[in-house]
């Protein structure tokens, strides 16, 4: 224990593991030297495990560490997600009151086009005949209106016994008001059944019955998955002398012990994304930079996040493969076509872009895998942005004549004439404009519901493709500011590596504020916070630095809408005021003579990581090109200089055109433009000055 | 063409963008609940002839796409001279917007966007406003029985000038609302969701020239058409008759109907209402001035976009379509006609359509959804001595089944895709109790393919003294249709006290007294199946019993699959169906239906309307009112749910005959 908590204390090294796809991605923290180290291993989607154990002997190996020097494991996992979209998770069973056993099936009565009578709702997680009623409720005031006495839990649990399920999950109407009744009954009934049931109302105990139900669902759907996952991957990790800590990354940013993520394993389902966007707003607030957008660019899809301080925001509704999650999640939103995205021409003669993708099986033309359509990668290749024999530091050589020869026969498709060459240029030039503007219009849109300018904003750009693009979704969406993170392509590695503890309380009240509820409010604040306490503590060791983020959803009584409002003074006062300043910001006026409500309370209990080590590079001589080669610009070629990333000391600049190579990712700085290096190996791209 | 292919494309994404970012400026700084919950308005942009050339995907309300602001500009430019920047054009009136607005609650915005003194483009937005006076709270009643008592009035007027909002016409808006500062705020939503778009299109002209963009709002909506011609073009060509029925009009127990001849021809689509019921005196009528109005034509937009999802939707997706709507009809009411709940009449005519496309593409489209869209309400007294009106579920059915696939429960995108209230919001907020909240088993039309189950609701209610209201309760009496030897689905019930001793079943409300204690059951009706039940797989009609949307009765009476011990007894199936067709008529409207026609066929009721449509508006309802109760006179108390004996029916036919004077 002691040795533990001396690493947990920052003397060990902390390894961040993020499993994609394509590539298995670490990324190393020793602050006994300050040495930040990244590495990649091709993934094993069979057994994710496989891929994350070859890795980190390899990473030891090439670091010369020791399994024992290992402090902490910081991991996501995208095992969840994957079992959810693709319904594969557990055979599990669904316990309601009596009188909603169609809450899945009815769900929010919306469709999910207004236009496509062919399309259809999403299959619900349950079956129906998996789903038995109960006659268990409470009134909205918490008191119990109806329990089931014990020969009722008992013929429930005959039928559940008889459905051969893996798991369960019990919802009460007005469960949320309060909690240890029902939970209390999920205990009942699972000791009487020999069966997991997740109680809705004790994981997470907000008003809206679907909503929660599918919380608890959700859980139930995917714990023995993740159950099967994590023994086998402790078990690995012992076996290679590892008996570090093993954290797990969750979708609010922050992470959890694997005891927490079993019991709760729906609180890591968006890990990966989440992790990345954390990593982007570390390291803009080290970099002295305000807001910022990330931008992520993969193989099928661009998303992008939002940070206006030093923390991102969150969503509370998010789609999951069809399905609402209202648990608070790093909020990314898609904004169009990634690496992978197919160009073509519409049988009316429009060029279009994605949304359908190559992937990376068979992947673009010029991966040589069997790819006939050109993708947006290919395009990188045929604009000279991208050099065919770097690609993945030289380990994937790629045929740039079989780009060219795919966009160009696009090219004649939409009656563009000239040498191959060139109409494959302008081909490809003209689907990265239509990728652009696409991407820059959604942008637009995810600013805009939140009254927000791009100018105000940094972008910062990882994933493979996001440095090679961002350049152009800068100058499309004039947002003046690039900041491209040394370690692009392993970002979201590195945000696992510097995680904090986090997890998200909540309490659904539903109250007017006034002088006798405001304490109901503040006392309720205290039972969140000591439950936040004692799970820090079980995290943790006790003692550990700590901080509570409160906030709560109120409005004016009869609004039909709420508004999140972050508190940090509990007085009645204080959170009236909050919410009177947060209206007026938004909706320009506040109303001071009406009565204010508060629905749902909120806490994060937050254990705050070490800082991650932040290697400071020498400051070198100015930048040397490592030679020229043309890249393709508003119809014309121009010759761009070519630099080695990791020749670029800090304070060296590169004018555009140019091209900015490491083994990750490429950066393009387009004419116009003009990069820099900071002291942490960040390169700015901002507009020349005229 | 004017534009290359990749312009083209890229003024595609953005116009369209434009839209969507206006939408979501108007949700999130709009307060009122139409904006909010419902989301009850749209943006678009539209092009020098006043027609959109971009409209939102995915945000606000899908079906307004084929609205037309040119009448609105040209009134205001007959009356105030030219348009100049930052004018902003408010109206809600049907008759003199031409159609742009359909009911007095939405208020509409046009602003003219400029560069270098030359219009480039119109935004428009609209949102469902809480109150804009007239007769009742809300304003808006199904027994209104003209437009005055509807509320305020605006004809197309200039709201702004030059970007100062007009003094006097904010105080007539002020003082004609019971809600004046909701209407501000929603019409401050509404002018930054026009500046929102001002900004982007005057970006856009920054980046491709104004030219470029005005290029683009020709292609676009070209574009869309050719993309809908090639569409409509795989439609096999012919005319097809079909009509159907409200069951009634809100203030009469006489039966609405709507009646369609749809021509396609070369990719050409007319939809002829000729044969439709004249206006009615309660406000269902559907102000569409004559034009291929939005009301109209929804469902072909909504074919179009389903056979090719890549369609820009635009107005040129109705480029290939022309309608006949005879004035003084309920599908083109005649001034003053209340309009307040057109899309009643909205609901029926998405129906007609659906059933006329059907005769053309049996493989594509679907039997009738439910039909119903039911905002179940409570009022009831409060502390304060006042009343607490809400919502407890917007209550709707299910969608039909087609060929190859059941429809989809408890579910019905058709004419609204509004969300549901969370049982425990209403709780926590009115003193009802939500007993149940569900599918209704059995309430789907049996088919090879199963149309989609009707919906269940029951609430006590817990305070003395309250109401219920149920408007737009629909299909109580003429059943959802089932297509190709589908069954219809189940009618719709409301009962009071449900097991009790003192059940009723009550037919239609528009309000019921209730004390506490009493419980209100709505049933809402199911979809029509499609294809005949007795091909329906065994083990699919298993899994609807296992699952509990049939009974093992109803498996076997409408499906002919025994089940014994949760199996599929075979033997038993096959003598079941040995031998057993469903009837093969095309369309299965269930015996009311059928009763109704015996008496009042098709062909008759097309030519009564057509000759009704001669007489003066003041003369035409009463008409149309003696002429039925004399024919209804002769058939058999209960009619239509009880069938006329063949004499009856010929007797009432006699009634018609001798109206029309032959």
């Amino acid at each position: 224990m002691k040795e533990i908590m001396d690493q947990r204390d920052g003397a060990g090294v902390r390894i961040g593991i993020d499993v994609g796809g394509t590539f298995t991605d670490f990324v190393l923290s020793d602050s006994r030297d300050g040495r930040l180290a990244y590495f990649k291993e091709p993934s094993t989607p069979d057994d994710p495990s496989r891929a994350l154990l070859t890795g980190l002997r390899s990473l030891l190996a090439r670091e010369g560490l020791q399994p024992g020097d290992v402090g902490a494991l910081m991991h996501g996992t995208t095992i969840g997600l994957n079992a959810i979209i693709q319904r594969r998770g557990a055979r599990i069973g669904l316990i309601v009151t009596r009188g909603y056993r169609d809450i899945l099936e009815i769900a929010r009565c919306r469709m999910p086009s207004s236009f496509d009578f062919h399309a259809t709702k999403e299959e619900p997680l349950v079956p129906r005949a998996r789903i038995l009623e109960i006659g268990a409720r409470m009134t909205p005031r918490g008191e119990v209106l109806e329990a089931p006495a014990e020969d009722e839990i008992a013929r429930v649990a005959v039928e559940l016994r008889a459905l051969d399920l893996d798991a369960a999950a019990l919802v009460t109407i007005n469960g949320y008001a309060n909690p240890t009744v029902e939970a209390d009954l999920a205990h009942r009934l699972g000791a009487a059944a020999g069966l997991p049931i997740t109680s809705a109302a004790a994981i997470w105990p907000e008003i809206r019955e679907y909503e929660r139900t599918l919380v608890a669902c959700l859980n139930a759907y995917i714990q023995p998955l993740m159950q099967r996952y994590f023994d086998g991957l402790v078990a690995g990790l012992a076996e290679q002398g590892v008996t570090a800590p093993l954290l797990v990354t969750a979708s609010n940013g922050g992470s959890l012990s694997v005891g927490s993520a079993l019991a709760r394993p729906v609180d890591t389902i968006l890990s990966g994304p989440a992790a990345g966007v954390m990593a982007a707003v570390r390291l803009a607030k080290a970099a002295g930079s305000g807001g910022i957008i990330t931008f992520d660019m993969g193989g099928t899809s661009s998303d992008i996040a939002i940070a206006t301080g030093e923390t991102p925001e969150l969503a509370t509704r998010t789609d999951i493969g069809g399905l609402p999650l209202v648990l608070p999640v790093i909020d990314v939103s898609a904004i169009g076509a990634g690496g992978g995205s197919i160009v073509w021409v519409d049988p009316h003669g429009m060029l279009k872009v994605g949304p359908q993708s190559a992937g990376a099986a068979p992947g673009p033309v010029s991966y040589r895998r069997g790819g006939t359509e050109p993708a947006v990668t290919d395009c990188y290749l045929t604009l000279g942005y991208v050099d065919p024999a770097g690609f993945l530091g030289g380990r994937m050589p790629l045929d740039a004549d079989a780009a060219h020869a795919a966009l160009a026969e696009v090219g004649a498709r939409i009656a563009l004439t000239g040498s191959d060459r060139d109409v494959a240029a302008r081909t490809a030039d003209g689907a990265l404009a239509v990728t652009t503007a696409s991407m820059a219009s959604a942008l637009y849109k995810t600013l805009a519901e939140r009254g927000l300018d791009p100018r105000d904003f940094a972008l910062m750009p990882y994933g493979g493709a996001g440095p090679t693009h961002a350049n152009r979704l800068a100058e499309e969406a004039d947002i003046p500011h690039v900041i491209v993170p040394p370690a692009a392509g392993t970002f979201c590695a590195l945000g696992a590596a510097g995680a904090d503890l986090r997890r998200d309380f909540v309490r659904s009240l539903r109250l007017p504020l006034t002088p006798e509820t405001g304490a109901l409010v503040r006392e309720t604040f205290a039972a969140l916070e000591a439950d936040g306490s004692a799970w820090l503590d079980a995290e943790n060791e006790p003692g550990r630095p700590r901080r509570f983020e409160r906030g709560a959803d109120l409005r004016y009584k009869g609004q039909a809408y709420e508004l999140r409002v972050a508190l940090t003074d509990l007085s009645d006062a204080a959170v009236t005021e909050a919410f009177h300043r947060e209206h007026e910001r938004i909706y320009g006026f506040r109303d001071s003579r009406a009565e204010v409500e508060i629905g749902t309370v909120r806490l994060a209990a937050i254990g705050p990581a070490d800082p991650l080590s932040a290697p400071e590079l020498a400051t070198a001589a100015p930048a040397e090109p490592k030679g020229h080669r043309q890249i393709f610009h508003r119809g014309a070629w121009v010759a761009a200089a070519v630099h080695d990333r990791h020749a670029l000391g800090a304070g060296a600049r590169v004018p555009g055109p140019a091209v900015v190579e490491q083994e990750d990712t490429t950066t393009v700085v387009l004419p116009g433009w003009s990069a820099h290096v900071d002291a942490a190996g960040n390169l700015h791209l901002q507009r020349q000055a005229q | 063409m004017k534009l290359d292919p990749v312009t083209l494309e890229i003024l595609n994404n953005k116009v369209a963008a434009i839209t969507e970012e206006m939408c979501v400026t108007l949700q999130r700084t709009g307060r009122t609940l139409y904006v909010k919950e419902t989301a009850d308005f749209a943006c678009a942009l539209a092009g020098l002839d006043g027609r959109f050339f971009a409209y939102p995907r995915s945000i606000g309300v899908s079906g307004f796409v084929g609205l037309d602001c040119l009448p609105s500009i040209e009134a205001v430019v007959a009356t105030g001279g030219p348009l100049e920047p930052g004018d902003v054009i408010l109206t809600n009136d049907p008759y003199r917007s031409e159609g742009l607005a359909t009911h007095l609650p939405d208020l509409h915005m046009i602003e003219p966007y400029f560069h270098e003194g030359k219009i480039v483009a119109y935004g428009w937005c609209f949102v469902h406003c809480s109150d804009v006076g007239g007769r009742v709270p809300s304003s808006i009643s199904p027994v209104n029985t003209e437009i005055f008592q509807e509320g305020l009035r605006i004809p197309p007027v200039k709201l702004l000038r030059r970007g100062e909002m007009s003094p006097e016409v904010r105080l007539f808006l002020d003082a004609n609302s019971r809600t004046p500062e909701a209407n501000m705020g929603d019409i401050r939503a509404m002018l930054a969701a026009l500046a929102a778009g001002r900004r982007r299109v005057a970006q856009v002209v920054a980046q491709h020239g104004a030219e470029v963009l005005l290029d683009a709002e020709t292609d676009l909506i070209a574009f869309a058409e050719a993309k809908a011609r090639a569409v409509l073009s795989t439609i096999p060509e012919g005319t097809y008759n079909f009509s159907d029925y409200l069951d009634d009009d809100a203030a009469t127990p006489l039966p609405v109907r709507l009646a369609l001849a749809l021509t396609i021809k070369g990719g050409a689509v007319m939809l002829d209402f000729t044969g439709s019921d004249p206006q009615v005196a309660t406000a269902m009528n559907i102000p569409s001035r004559g034009r291929a109005h939005a009301w109209l034509t929804l469902r072909v937009l909504a074919l179009v976009y389903t056979l090719d999802r890549t369609v820009p939707l635009n107005a040129g997706l109705l480029g290939p379509v022309s309608v006949v709507a005879p004035l003084g009809s309920i599908v083109n009411p005649e001034e003053p006609a209340a309009t307040g709940v057109r899309h009643a009449a909205a609901v029926r005519v998405n129906d007609v359509l659906n059933g006329a496309f059907g005769l053309a593409l049996p493989g594509v489209m679907p039997a009738a959804s439910s039909g119903t869209v039911i905002p179940v309400v409570v009022a009831e007294p409060n502390a304060a001595g006042g009343r607490n009106v809400q919502v407890v579920e917007p209550m709707i059915g299910g969608t039909g089944a087609r060929q190859g696939h059941d429809g989809v429960d408890g579910r019905d995108s058709g004419i609204s895709n509004l969300a549901n209230n969370p049982v425990e919001t209403v709780e926590a907020e009115l003193g009802v109790e939500i007993l149940s909240y569900s599918l209704r088993p059995d309430s789907g039309g049996a088919g090879q393919w199963r149309g989609g189950c009707g919906m269940e609701l029951t609430f006590r209610i817990l305070t003395d003294g309250s109401n219920v209201l149920g408007r737009g309760m629909e299909r109580l009496m003429f059943r959802p249709w089932g297509r190709n030897g589908g069954r219809p689905g189940a009618p719709g019930a409301l009962i009071l006290n449900r097991g009790g001793t003192d059940e009723r079943w009550l037919g239609k409300i528009d309000m019921l007294s209730v004390r506490a204690g009493d419980t209100v059951t709505f049933l809402t009706p199911g979809a029509g199946g499609w294809g005949d039940p007795f091909l329906r797989d065994p083990m699919a009609v298993l899994q609807d019993v296992e699952n509990g949307f049939v009974t093992v009765a109803a498996a076997q009476s409408d499906y002919g699959v025994a089940i014994k011990d949760g199996q599929v007894d075979k033997t038993a199936t096959a003598a079941l169906r040995a031998g057993q067709r469903g009837a093969d008529h095309d369309i299965d409207f269930g015996p009311e239906r059928a009763a109704w026609d015996s008496a009042f066929p098709p062909e008759l009721m097309t030519r009564l309307n057509g000759r009704l449509l001669d007489d003066p508006l003041d003369l035409r309802q009463r008409r149309r009112r003696e002429i039925l109760e004399r024919a209804l006179a002769q058939l058999p108390a209960g009619f239509p749910r009880i069938a006329p004996a063949e004499a009856q029916a010929r007797a009432a036919q006699d009634v018609l005959e001798a109206a029309l004077g032959t």
